[in-house]
């Protein structure tokens, strides 16, 4: 499945208001949870902070993926946050992370999962493409930018 | 004219529209008196690719590249036992690699008359034609390519198949 059928103004947060890794984890859970994507929050969310003790999915750019296999969710699931101030998220290049996509997955459903994460791997290799979306103020102006590209 | 479908091949990928392409291959298969070929492909490319841009661990490569084997071998056997049922003899492969190069390699070694795919996604940006795999295994494809849409017709025709 495409990214762009997954990523929608529900599952949008511009912008976030937490000012920590863990919380900005739980605010997109909370997303999730509140657009009826996820019930169990507190298992998806011990199931990304154990990926992420691992190596943090701070990338440079200031885009930063933390995903899980977790048995929190029945299929694929997304939600993207804009944090315009930044967050220290243990980044590769040391800079706040600005645009989060949280990648969940039911752990029998590695092929969707693999799929999602190389489109965003591919993604982010396009600077103008993450600057045009960490600029926007609006979670219909993110969907737009992605439905644009 | 010699038989144009003396050889069919069906992609699996894990999805629901790829088992409902591995139905209609049986039927058509059983119709046209086919050998029919099952494929799936490990896409070692997009974790390589995670990898390099820091997505993926070392060891989260190592575990999904497994996760995946095994999706394989569980659609692969899916795909064998529906095939049994229709008594439909199936040869099934499974390789790793990017896709769309893996389909037609296998195209071109079994000489593929028609390959046949799952209905593709709904093309919503310029991204999803250049790397959407189902769609570049059709563009690149080497043979005929047919896709098959409409789920709930298919599964009449699989199920009307004794």
């Amino acid at each position: 499945m495409a990214l762009i059928e997954l990523i929608t103004e529900e599952v949008v947060k511009v912008p976030l208001i937490s000012k920590g890794k863990q919380e900005i984890i739980k605010e997109l859970l909370q997303l999730l949870h509140d657009s009826g994507h996820i019930e169990q929050i507190e298992v998806a969310y011990n199931d990304v902070l154990t990926r992420e003790a691992q190596g943090s999915t701070g990338l440079e750019y200031g885009i930063a993926v933390p995903h899980a296999k977790t048995d929190a969710v029945k299929s694929l699931t997304i939600a993207m946050g804009i944090s315009p101030a930044g967050v220290d998220f243990g980044a590769l290049d040391g800079k706040p992370s600005q645009l989060f996509f949280l990648i969940l997955s039911p752990p029998d459903q590695p092929g969707p999962h693999i799929e999602a994460l190389a489109e965003i791997a591919r993604l982010t290799r396009f600077k103008a493409f993450c600057n045009m979306v960490t600029a926007a103020v609006s979670a219909r102006e993110v969907v737009e930018i992605f439905r644009m590209e | 004219m010699n038989d144009p479908l003396k050889k069919i091949m069906v992609y699996i990928d894990g999805t629901e529209q790829s088992i409902t392409a591995a139905q209609y291959a049986i039927c058509l298969s059983r119709t046209a008196n086919s050998r029919l070929t099952a494929l799936y492909v490990v896409n070692t490319r997009a974790l390589r690719d995670l990898v390099k841009s820091r997505i993926f661990l070392q060891a989260e490569q190592a575990e999904y590249q497994q996760d995946l084997e095994a999706d394989a071998d569980r659609y692969l056997n899916h795909v064998r036992q529906m095939a049994r049922q229709k008594g439909v003899a199936i040869e099934t492969f499974k390789t790793s690699g990017t896709v769309h190069t893996e389909i037609k390699n296998k195209i071109n070694e079994l000489e593929i008359d028609l390959l046949i795919l799952g209905e593709l996604s709904t093309i919503r940006s310029r991204r999803d034609e250049f790397y959407n795999e189902s769609e570049r295994a059709m563009r690149s494809a080497p043979c005929p390519v047919l896709i098959v849409k409409d789920e709930d017709r298919v599964w009449e025709m699989f199920e009307a198949l004794t």
